[in-house]
């Protein structure tokens, strides 16, 4: 995708700033009513190893190791918030203050692949935040960020634990998908597609439609946000092979897809898988429309972030190639 | 050349050794470890069969990477011993082990990885330097940990041997206060 973006015009934008912990991965690229370009990005005490290839060169734990300090085995995730100027190069950078609410009692600490919105004029971080409970559950949650643009401080001020729409039994919510032009709702499913609403401030979550769209040939997971494209919403998705080698060593292959919505939210194209880099592990969680381009965010082995400028050709061809899918 | 110029260049031919080994390198240069090792893990996985100088020195850097982190210290020395298995005929591996153990007052280890890098001929240049003084400094470690097991004459014949030659200040600073702890009576 890098490739064809960058032979289109297009331009690839590596985040890069200095920070007091070991990776910045999962960029969500926005775009706020200032016309800022807004990317919150996760930055983590481990780092992924991932082997590819022959594999010949495993990490003591196998070919997939998320390596955290030797003596504390916790994955801790802080996210920082990052402005970017119209080049797309890093201006002003903030590791975003969180409330202290709790003692975390599981080892994923932190709110994870969080994405960018703002909502009736606030921001939000809309993540997965697995450490209330000593099982790992995950929820969404809602982080209410106060962004002060003049000192470029960044600072949660409230916060919400988001349940499944029902009885809220289930183990783990995560990459639930926002929807851009719609506050507080959010794509849960793509097969068949469920949509849910639930607002910041008030308790609970309600199931908003549950359709079938097209048929996936293999689950889509929640990317990037959905954005508004012409007549139609666009978004992407990922797909995931998890497998395990003769050793019982877990191992995985991440591709992405563009996804084509209705004005009703049905899924109704998607297009072929296709990578960023040609890595085996990449993650997209960020998408926003600058000019008449798609900004997509993204990082390969969640070890270096990007912001890719995808030429309106590019997507178009995307979207044509992705509606084909139900032909 | 900027890091998102040698990232343009790597699409064009994502799994090229050589603009992997660049991108690594430059992420390093700019303090980023996670993102170096990504790329210089590619170099050694890509370039295993046909750059072996890019995948022993990639896997040497990968361990500098993680030592930057912090408390990973067998992800460290599993680089380094994967960096003996793509070229067990190069001496730089066996002297970061023995300095290694020697910082641990592992004597015996020191003295073994020592004496096996000593048995490497290979010193043709590596792409990027990984922290190998020389063919001298592996006799420094031989002469330092075989001390402390027993070995006390040929230290001291080693260490003499040293100080005739073209050696780095602060190495014949060390050996001469050395020399002068274990053979008081001897003039330097």
């Amino acid at each position: 995708m890098v490739q064809r973006a960058v032979a289109h015009g297009g331009k690839l934008a590596p985040i890069v700033f200095p920070h007091d912990l070991v990776a910045l991965m999962n960029p969500s690229v926005f775009i706020d009513s200032d016309g800022d370009i807004l990317v919150n990005v996760r930055a983590t005490n481990y780092t992924l190893y991932h082997s590819e290839n022959k594999q010949l060169f495993p990490s003591p734990w196998g070919p997939l190791s998320y390596l955290h300090p030797e003596k504390d085995q916790r994955l801790v995730t802080e996210n920082y918030l990052v402005r970017m100027n119209k080049e797309l190069e890093v201006t002003d950078y903030s590791k975003v203050e969180m409330l202290s609410l709790h003692t975390p009692i599981w080892e994923f600490v932190g709110l994870e692949d969080a994405r960018l919105v703002q909502w009736a004029g606030v921001y939000y971080l809309i993540g997965v935040r697995r450490d209330t409970t000593t099982n790992g559950q995950g929820r969404m949650e809602y982080s209410t960020i106060a962004l002060n643009k003049n000192k470029w401080e960044a600072k949660e001020v409230a916060r919400k634990r988001i349940p499944t729409p029902g009885e809220d039994k289930s183990y783990c919510e995560k990459n639930w998908v926002p929807v851009l032009d719609r506050p507080y709702h959010f794509i849960k499913w793509t097969s068949p597609v469920e949509v849910v609403k639930s607002y910041p401030d008030t308790e609970g979550t309600e199931q908003v439609s549950l359709r079938q769209g097209i048929v996936p040939n293999k689950d889509q997971r929640g990317g990037s946000q959905l954005v508004r494209w012409g007549n139609c919403y666009i978004s992407v998705s990922h797909e995931v092979d998890l497998f395990k080698n003769y050793l019982q060593q877990k191992d995985g292959i991440y591709r992405h897809r563009l996804c084509v919505w209705d004005d009703q939210l049905n899924l109704v194209g998607l297009s072929k898988p296709f990578s960023f880099l040609d890595a085996n592990i990449e993650f997209a969680v960020g998408a926003v429309i600058l000019g008449e381009d798609l900004l997509l965010s993204f990082s390969i082995s969640d070890n270096c972030a990007f912001v890719l400028r995808t030429p309106k050709l590019v997507v178009e061809d995307l979207i044509l190639e992705a509606l084909d899918y139900a032909n | 050349m900027r890091i998102e110029d040698l990232i343009i260049n790597l699409c064009d031919d994502p799994f090229n050794p050589e603009l992997n080994f660049n991108v690594a390198v430059k992420y390093e240069e700019m303090g980023q470890s996670a993102s170096a090792v990504t790329f210089y893990l590619r170099t050694a996985e890509y370039g295993h069969d046909t750059h072996s100088h890019l995948a022993y020195s990639s896997l040497l850097r990968m361990a500098y990477c993680f030592d930057t982190q912090n408390d990973r210290q067998h992800t460290v020395i599993n680089c380094w011993r994967q960096a003996i298995l793509v070229d067990p005929y190069r001496p730089e591996a066996f002297f970061i082990l023995s300095n290694y153990y020697e910082r641990q007052s592992a004597w015996q280890e020191a003295y073994v990885w020592a004496n096996m890098g000593l048995a490497q001929a290979d010193e043709t240049p590596l792409p990027i330097d990984v922290g190998y003084p020389g063919r001298f400094a592996l006799y420094y470690e031989k002469a330092v940990s075989g001390w402390w097991l027993g070995r006390r004459e040929e230290s001291i014949e080693i260490f003499n041997r040293l100080l005739t030659q073209d050696i780095p200040e602060h190495y014949r600073q060390s050996i001469t206060e050395n020399l002068k702890r274990i053979n008081p009576d001897a003039s330097i």
